[in-house]
């Protein structure tokens, strides 16, 4: 009988036929990896190099590895159960990596940690104890994935899954089993072969399932570019975007192949969750699929117009708000806007992208001003009665008004409102007598050619009138000039109305208010600017502040954003109204935006909403209404 | 087939203009040019015609430099080579100037339709695509919507007034005159631009052409609209008084 050990059991003295099995089988093992990880590896190397990857800052890099790889800290924060069973797993490995090192070891009579030795004991207990967390995580994991299923795991798991967690499970549950046993006990000679089996079975599975993210991902979240949502420059005259396999960069192949499809990424999706046919996972999966396909050089699109052959669909792809979840949500570092807008480029700037509505923006912004189409005159006329100072160089800030703030009746009443406070404050101020769209519509389209003849005419118009500082009321405009315009030159620095009027909260004449509301983080705002609490902040001094399911880094979309304003009826249900119930159901009075691309949306969705739909007002309208009060 | 489309660059839309010191035109360097609207559906027209029936599309534009971004705009969108006729005094010219200078560009060309839009953006006359098909002798047509190529030559659509149509039919070689929003323009891509530099666009300054700049009509002044106020108050009851609001829109505004 065996009794509990107090080290763990390891056979003594293989035979000479047992270790040449052992040698054969690892072998065999390593070779059936090989073989299928080598081409993989060869297809990202092979892919196009980035033209502006650029290893600095690393202290970024460090970081990221260490909070998003070492300690798992965003696959727990946005999943947590699941996220900390996925956690206990990883940790798992780390902790296992030397025991199965020395375990194979073993094998060939080397073992290099005596269970007995002080060391020994006291690494092997280590191991143990995350072999029982891991053992209970995987066990989680797997009850979740066959029993609970959730929907974005998609219609079919895979039973592949399954395996790979029966095996994780076994690995523990023989490594454990060892510390109930003797050396010299039969039973540890078949722990130790049913554990190596195990070994030898799992390793050529990684690189043919999803775990193949167990050794890509930690290089995927390493390498990821720098910045949110970041869009490449085109080099050269042949680089139209994301046309086909010869425009697949090193960092788009290796991003594909880390998917580790867990659709965290869908999840969150407001295409996916409001019935379109966009599914972010799909596309990474999609190019994955052309990747294995055509490959890294291959001259054939990877987008086709809706005739089936397409790798990925374009009708999909150009139903993307850009509103950045996915990206924000991937736990292995998968950037999707790249990709996503990369796509787009590819079929705009080569022209094979038709679409009507799409066709008049461009041409509306080929030729006018503004993305709305309206005459110049106008925004003249809403300046003049407005009695907006014209900027000429002496004042503080040029108030940025944007094509909303310009043309839009509610954006409008935005910028009037943030005037009224600006003033208050005693800041000088002024606007520009011309401005041209910034070409935020564009760019996410994929228009290069329109997108920069709008960032040059605007830098120079910017330069010639010595703009320092900006403020804007569109965290589109923000974004844009901040990041896009500097493909093509160095923009002014540029901030938010709720970043400025934060800083003066404390002259904004604070009211006591029951009022509830309910505040709605723009995605050009929140995770592509990181700014939660000034808008926050603002809201508090003039009711109180309620938060909806969704809010900070997982806010949903409006859905106008990536251009999508500008483009015809949405199939399914409306992005905007999905999100508008969600604001209403959480009892608010009012619903605060920070963005009159969102009160543009959410005025058409509250509208056609039976019973009484709360008010909706910018923070500046907000913070304005206390002024006069 | 092979079609020409004149073209002609004409301040954006949204352009703020002063008028010059002469008091005749505008102070142009201030402005930003864009292609004339319905000379962007001519061009449109032509490029779809070439889509059906294979053939060339050459624009031609008379201007100085700055022309040439708007017909490498034109390059870009498909035409597949360009005239640029250097002159600078194309605001000076009448209608019958400018007709003469595209029709000695085009003369050996020998096309077999010629496309204009109906009217320029800035001095309207409305009269060039016109003048231009009588100089080459070729019969034309005017304010076209729709064109179809047939065994005989051509059937177009022109718009009436008040929502009439008339449809017509005449022989190749012909000028046209388009009328905008009867296609739906395409966009400009980055790979049309890219592919516009390689494309040919010859130069001939207006002085080789021999076109005779004297101009028969000539421009006095221009002036800015005025704006203008009025205000009316309409009394009587509600019934009385909508009648009429319905009769001053519709005799004194002209809006109805
Ligand atoms: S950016 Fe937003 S809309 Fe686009 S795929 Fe990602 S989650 Fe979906
Ligand atoms: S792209 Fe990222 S978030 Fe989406 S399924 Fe793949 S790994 Fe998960």
């Amino acid at each position: 009988m065996t009794s509990l050990s107090a080290t763990l059991a390891e056979p003594q003295h293989f035979s000479l036929p047992e270790k040449l099995l052992f040698f054969l089988l690892l072998f065999a093992s390593i070779w059936l990896f090989w073989r299928r990880f080598g081409p993989i590896l060869e297809k990202i190397l092979k892919s196009r190099k980035d033209p502006d990857f650029r290893l600095a800052p690393i202290g970024r890099r460090i970081w990221d590895f260490f909070t998003e790889v070492i300690c798992q800290v965003k696959v727990i924060q946005q999943r947590p159960l699941p996220g900390l069973a996925h956690a206990f797993v990883f940790w798992g490995f780390c902790a296992f990596a030397l025991v199965t090192l020395n375990h194979a070891a073993v094998g060939f009579g080397v073992g290099f940690l005596d269970p007995a030795a002080w060391y020994g004991r006291v690494y092997f207990y280590l191991a143990a104890a995350f072999a029982i967390a891991c053992a209970i995580g995987i066990a989680g994991l797997f009850i979740r994935r066959f029993f609970v299923r959730p929907r974005w795991l998609g219609k079919k798991v895979s039973n592949e899954s399954g395996v790979i967690a029966g095996l994780i499970f076994l690995l523990m549950v023989t490594y454990l089993a060892a510390f109930f046993t003797t050396d010299a006990a039969p039973a540890a000679r078949l722990l130790w072969w049913i554990h190596t089996l195990t070994l030898l079975v799992f390793l050529p599975l990684i690189p043919h399932t999803k775990h193949l993210h167990l050794v890509l991902s930690p290089a995927t979240i390493f390498l990821k570019r720098d910045g949110f949502s970041h869009i490449p420059p085109l080099v050269g005259d042949e680089d139209f975007g994301l046309v086909a396999g010869k425009d697949i960069t090193q960092l788009v192949s290796l991003q594909a192949y880390s998917c580790v499809e867990c659709g965290r990424c869908s999840e969150h999706c407001p295409a996916t969750n409001t019935g379109k046919e966009l599914n972010p996972k799909e596309i990474i999966l999609g190019m994955r699929g052309y990747l294995n396909g055509p490959g890294p050089a291959s001259e054939q699109a990877i987008l086709a117009a809706e005739d089936g052959t397409a790798y990925v669909s374009q009708k999909a792809v150009f139903q993307c708000t850009t509103c950045g979840s996915c990206e924000f949500q991937c736990p292995v570092g998968i950037q999707h806007l790249p990709i996503m807008v990369g796509l787009r480029r590819g079929a705009v700037n080569t022209g094979t992208w038709e679409d009507d509505y799409g066709a008049k923006l461009f041409n509306q912004l080929e030729r006018g001003s503004n993305a709305l189409g309206i005459s110049a005159i106008e925004r003249d006329k809403f300046i003049q009665k407005q009695e907006l100072p014209l900027f000429d160089g002496t004042q503080e800030y040029c108030l940025w008004l944007g094509c909303m703030g310009g043309y839009d009746p509610k954006g409008r009443d935005i910028v009037a409102a943030f005037a009224r406070v600006m003033q208050h404050l005693g800041t000088s101020f002024g606007v520009l007598k011309k401005e041209k769209c910034t070409g935020d519509p564009v760019r996410r389209l994929g228009n290069d050619l329109v997108f920069q003849t709008l960032a040059e005419e605007n830098l120079k118009n910017l330069a010639q009138n010595k703009v320092k500082n900006i403020i804007s009321i569109c965290p589109h405009c923000v974004r844009t000039i901040q990041e896009d315009w500097k493909a093509y030159g160095t923009p002014p620095e540029i901030e938010h109305h709720t970043e400025f009027m934060a800083r003066f909260a404390d002259r904004l004449q604070p009211i006591q208010s029951q009022e509830k509301i309910v505040f709605h983080d723009p995605c050009y705002l929140g995770r592509n600017r990181n700014v939660y609490d000034q808008p926050r902040q603002l809201v508090q001094i003039t009711g109180t502040l309620i938060e909806a399911p969704r809010h900070r880094e997982r806010s949903f979309c409006c859905g106008a954003g990536g251009g999508l304003a500008f483009l015809g009826e949405e199939t399914g249900d409306r992005v905007s109204h999905t999100r508008a119930q969600e604001l209403v159901a959480t009892g608010a009075q009012t619903v605060a935006t920070a963005c009159p691309f969102c009160n543009t949306m959410f005025r058409d969705a509250l509208g056609e909403m039976n019973g009484t739909a709360p008010q909706l007002l910018d923070v500046a309208q907000l913070i304005a209404r206390n002024l006069d009060s | 087939m092979k079609i020409i489309v004149a073209i002609k660059q004409v301040p954006e839309r949204d352009a703020q203009v002063r008028i010059d010191s002469s008091g005749k035109w505008i102070e142009e360097s201030e402005v930003q040019y864009a292609m004339n609207e319905s000379d962007a559906y001519a061009l449109e027209e032509a490029l779809q015609l070439k889509e059906k029936h294979s053939g060339e599309v050459v624009v031609v534009s008379a201007g100085p430099e700055r022309v040439g971004t708007t017909i490498r705009e034109a390059l870009a969108k498909g035409a597949d080579r360009a005239i640029h006729i250097d002159c600078s005094d194309l605001a000076q010219r009448d209608a019958l100037g400018s007709a003469r200078l595209l029709a000695e560009a085009i003369r050996g060309e020998n096309a077999d339709l010629v496309l204009t839009g109906l009217q320029s953006d800035d001095l309207g006359y409305g009269q060039t695509g016109v003048i231009l098909a009588e100089l080459l002798g070729v019969p034309h047509a005017t304010l076209i919507l729709h064109v179809e190529k047939t065994d005989a030559g051509l059937k177009v659509k022109r718009e009436l007034e008040a929502g009439w149509f008339q449809e017509i039919e005449l022989p190749l070689p012909a000028a046209l005159t388009i009328q905008s929003g009867g296609n739906k323009l395409r966009y400009a891509t980055l790979m049309g631009i890219k592919k516009a530099k390689t494309k040919e666009m010859r130069v001939v300054s207006a002085a080789d052409l021999g076109a005779a700049a004297t101009p028969v009509a000539t421009l006095q002044s221009i002036e800015l609209p005025k704006k203008q106020r009025s205000t009316q108050i309409i009394e009587g009851d509600a019934k009385a008084a909508a009648a009429t609001l319905v009769e001053k829109l519709k005799f004194e505004v002209r809006v109805l």
